[in-house]
């Protein structure tokens, strides 16, 4: 330390007598003088913050072209639309907008006087420009899919239509997802790491998988962040909570396995989310599919495609007493997705019954004839086999904790550990763990239509095929407004929830360690999406020291 | 310092040979024991008891209990048992083809040890970890993958030494006496050189099983081998990063310090077998 600062001394001072000996303007000295004296004067007044949120930020791209931030919380460049802390949607850079009554024509209009952290104008030519680069490079972008839009115009500087080929109406979300660049300035290869944008913060400096420092921008149009600096940075979650433990980090999130533990000077606090946690139950027998590459795929199980077994499973088991034992107790037990998502379905049953369930399974002739536990049926055991995927301990633990409870029920669930390529073969005939949380209901989509089935990586893999819902998804598709389209939306949960094709676990809580003098204003943070502990930043505009 | 320990030894009538066969028997005893225990071991001495969570080292969990509550000294016996089943596999797969290897390019010469020298420098002029990450990826991972990639992976050291001892043993006077009396070329090597070339044979295959087991562990640990519902003990030392950081040191200290011995009681009775067999130190 004291050689650091000896050497420290020496080289300014060189550097001055170099400056001086080269005969430097006096006003140069000046200025040098006085730029310092201002950090000086600055830092201790308001520090920037430090924070870890996880690395999955610095996994992908920034660039909204390549559908960088499109979870729902960027922080750089910003949407025609925002979600807010209720899950609606309101204008961001839009003001307002219109569906036709066709459902094919999207009218936006734009918000005036906002500036790109540049100085350049944001206009309707910005917006065309997006989504005319996306439209044409539909393969660098797997998060924002704009394969129903046909045109894209500019009415004039200030209004936007866009035309579809077909109604449909998550388009709205999609315009919530992704987020302007300017048309002048956009430079591919720069915008993965320092892209510019209308939002609150502006990337100073990225260093790959170290550090991200963010300084507020001036321009904003919703006003200045309180804070100067943000500063993310990348770290094992080990690691981090040791930075966090010797007070380097002023925000640190955690797994829920840390939540028992004590920073001095920091609190845990656990934010809302809408993401959940639910398992696979196929609903078909177990038999052999060919696929078109000729691969033969074991599909279904003769366990699960019983529907006493998946309703015996979802209202026998003790979903509080499984987070308590996987999560320290943190999140919240779900039977199916969250109301704090406009579109979920709010119906709810209570779990724990376990003289119900018992009683399904002994009706369905699942009974225990060899006093082993484990219920029979003939020569069928009762037995499921569920994986937990890409090395997730959370969800592994989570795994573990329904087997031990199902156990209570003559259920026995065998929970493995496999990598995701490996899931997609044995996600037909097995349960997954499965991690969802968006705001846009296609997942509902995902989830049910029997069209998807095998068809996508992740898509409809319990094989559920039901011609109501697929008829509700349809209409929920073809809305013209988003009344029409949620009411249709929760009537595909209320008619497939009754076959009980997923078992909905827990609504799971992001958890942070946040510096006592850190207000994180959880009243505009808005639920957090899936996003591996990176939503956490959607408010960072209003973080602000106490 | 060995001067001293010998005379020592001596001064206490303990012959040296007894010495080597007491450390021989009680690694023996110490890797068998583990071995069968783990493999005879109760899947409900380990299992899940989530009131018992992260419990510290007791009399009642000798190497205390970790996050789901399972007890640790049983599951790192079952752990360490996987590996020396992975490691028994290994050793027996590789040295075979290493005996093989190392016989047929000495005995044959010309273009065969050409060849067999050239698959030799091929697979050590890889880093060993990667190869094994390669060919775990590439058989599915998994035990599988693991275990195949241990066990065609760790022969190359043990084909050189044994193609080495050939090569002495061919130019000394009773097998070129048999060459000229017409013996064929594979009956030299079964009569005359599988016999000589045994002690270091064994001698290799003994100092192969703790590369083996620790190769299995590291690949494991980098997430490439065993899942994680098979206690291991790569399984086990991943899981315990994660909690290191909150002081509970128990879940890597003890698990590792078992797989320490276990590579150390290996090394032990190579060592000590190569000082038995060799003729120069075996009578001392």
């Amino acid at each position: 330390m004291e050689f650091k600062k000896v050497t420290a001394a020496l080289l300014s001072a060189a550097v001055l007598l170099g400056l001086a000996g080269c005969g430097a303007p006096k006003e140069q000295n000046q200025e040098l003088a006085t730029v310092q004296q201002e950090t000086q004067k600055q830092e201790p007044e308001v520090r920037g913050v430090t924070a870890y949120v996880g690395t999955s930020i610095f996994e992908d791209s920034l660039d909204p072209i390549k559908g960088g931030m499109s979870h729902g919380f960027p922080f750089i460049n910003n949407a025609l639309l925002r979600v807010n802390p209720d899950s609606k949607y309101v204008g961001d850079l839009a003001t307002d907008w219109a569906v036709s009554e066709d459902a094919r024509t999207y009218t936006y209009t734009l918000r005036q006087d906002v500036k790109f952290s540049d100085g350049s104008d944001f206009t309707a030519e910005d917006v065309v420009f997006t989504y005319e680069q996306v439209m044409e490079n539909p393969a660098n972008n797997e998060n924002v899919d704009l394969s129903r839009l046909e045109s894209v115009t500019a009415k004039d500087d200030y209004t936007v239509e866009f035309q579809l080929k077909e109604p449909y109406s998550p388009f709205l979300d999609t315009t919530a997802q992704l987020q302007i660049v300017p048309s002048d300035s956009y430079d591919s290869g720069k915008f993965d790491t320092m892209p510019i944008g209308t939002g609150a913060w502006k990337m100073v400096q990225y260093d790959h998988n170290q550090q991200m420092i963010l300084a507020a921008n001036e321009n904003c149009y919703y006003g200045v962040p309180k804070l100067p600096q943000v500063t993310l940075v990348y770290m094992d979650a080990d690691a981090a909570f040791a930075a966090a433990k010797s007070g380097q980090l002023d925000v640190v999130m955690v797994g829920t396995s840390y939540a028992d533990e004590q920073i001095p000077g920091m609190t845990l606090i656990p934010f809302e989310t809408m993401d959940v946690r639910q398992i696979s139950l196929t609903v078909q027998p177990k038999h052999t599919v060919t696929t078109e590459d000729g691969k033969q795929i074991t599909v279904g199980s003769d366990v699960t495609s019983d529907p006493a077994v998946r309703e015996a499973l979802s209202i026998g088991i003790d979903r509080q007493k499984i987070i308590d034992n996987a999560f320290n107790g943190i999140g919240r037990p779900a039977v199916n997705f969250t109301d704090n998502l406009v579109w979920a379905s709010t119906e709810e049953y209570p779990d724990g019954q376990v003289d119900k369930a018992k009683e399904l399974l002994e009706n369905a002739g699942w009974v225990d004839t060899d006093n082993d536990g484990i219920r029979e049926k003939g020569d069928i055991r009762c037995s499921y086999e569920v994986y937990s995927a890409g090395g997730d301990q959370d969800r592994y633990q989570l795994a573990s904790a329904l087997a031990e409870n199902a156990k209570e029920l003559g259920i026995e669930i065998i929970v493995k550990s496999a990598s995701w390529d490996e899931v997609t073969s044995l996600e037909y005939s097995a349960g997954v763990v499965w991690g969802w949380g968006q705001y846009s209901p296609t997942v509902l989509r995902s989830l049910f239509s029997e069209k998807l089935f095998m068809k996508g990586m992740f898509d409809n893999v319990v094989g559920y095929a039901n011609a109501e819902v697929e008829a509700q998804i349809d209409k929920a598709l073809a809305a013209s407004s988003q009344e029409e389209a949620t009411e249709a939306w929760k009537q595909v949960q209320k008619l497939a929830d009754a076959d009980y094709p997923y078992l909905y676990l827990v609504n799971i809580e992001h958890c942070y360690f946040v510096n006592d003098n850190l207000d994180m204003s959880p009243e505009t943070q808005v639920p957090h999406p899936h996003g591996h502990g990176t939503p956490v930043i959607c408010n960072m505009n209003d973080w602000n020291w106490k | 310092m060995n001067e001293n320990r010998r005379s020592l030894l001596e001064a206490r009538g303990i012959s040296r040979r007894a010495w080597i066969a007491f450390v021989i028997v009680c690694a023996s005893i110490y890797l068998i024991g583990v071995f069968i225990w783990g493999l005879l071991l109760n899947p409900e001495t380990y299992a899940v008891h989530y009131e018992n969570k992260f419990l510290a080292p007791s009399l009642a969990h000798p190497f205390g209990t970790d996050f789901m509550g399972r007890d640790m000294f049983y599951r790192s016996i079952k752990g360490l048992s996987t590996s020396l089943v992975i490691g028994v596999l290994a050793a027996i797969v590789s040295s075979f083809i290493a005996l093989f290897l190392g016989i047929v390019s000495a005995v044959f010469g010309g273009w065969v040890d050409k060849l067999v020298n050239l698959a030799i420098d091929l697979c050590m002029g890889l880093p060993h970890l990667v190869l094994l990450l390669l060919i775990s990826f590439m058989m599915g991972r998994g035990v599988k993958g693991i275990t195949i990639a241990v066990a065609v992976t760790h022969w190359p050291a043990l084909s050189r030494i044994v193609r080495a001892e050939v090569l002495q043993i061919r130019s000394s006077q009773y097998v070129q006496t048999a060459y000229r009396l017409g013996v064929s070329p594979w009956k030299v090597a079964v009569t005359h050189m599988i016999p000589h070339v045994l002690p270091a044979y064994f001698v290799g295959l003994m100092l192969l099983f703790p590369h083996a087991i620790m190769h299995e562990a590291a690949v494991t640990f980098l997430g490439f081998g065993l899942p994680a519902e098979m206690p291991s003990i790569g399984v086990i030392l991943s899981e315990a990063m994660k909690h290191i950081v909150t002081g509970k040191w128990w879940l890597a200290v003890f698990p590792g310090l078992l797989l320490l011995a276990a590579l150390m009681f290996f090394d032990a009775i190579g060592e000590n077998l190569k000082k038995l067999w060799n003729p120069s130190s075996g009578n001392e």
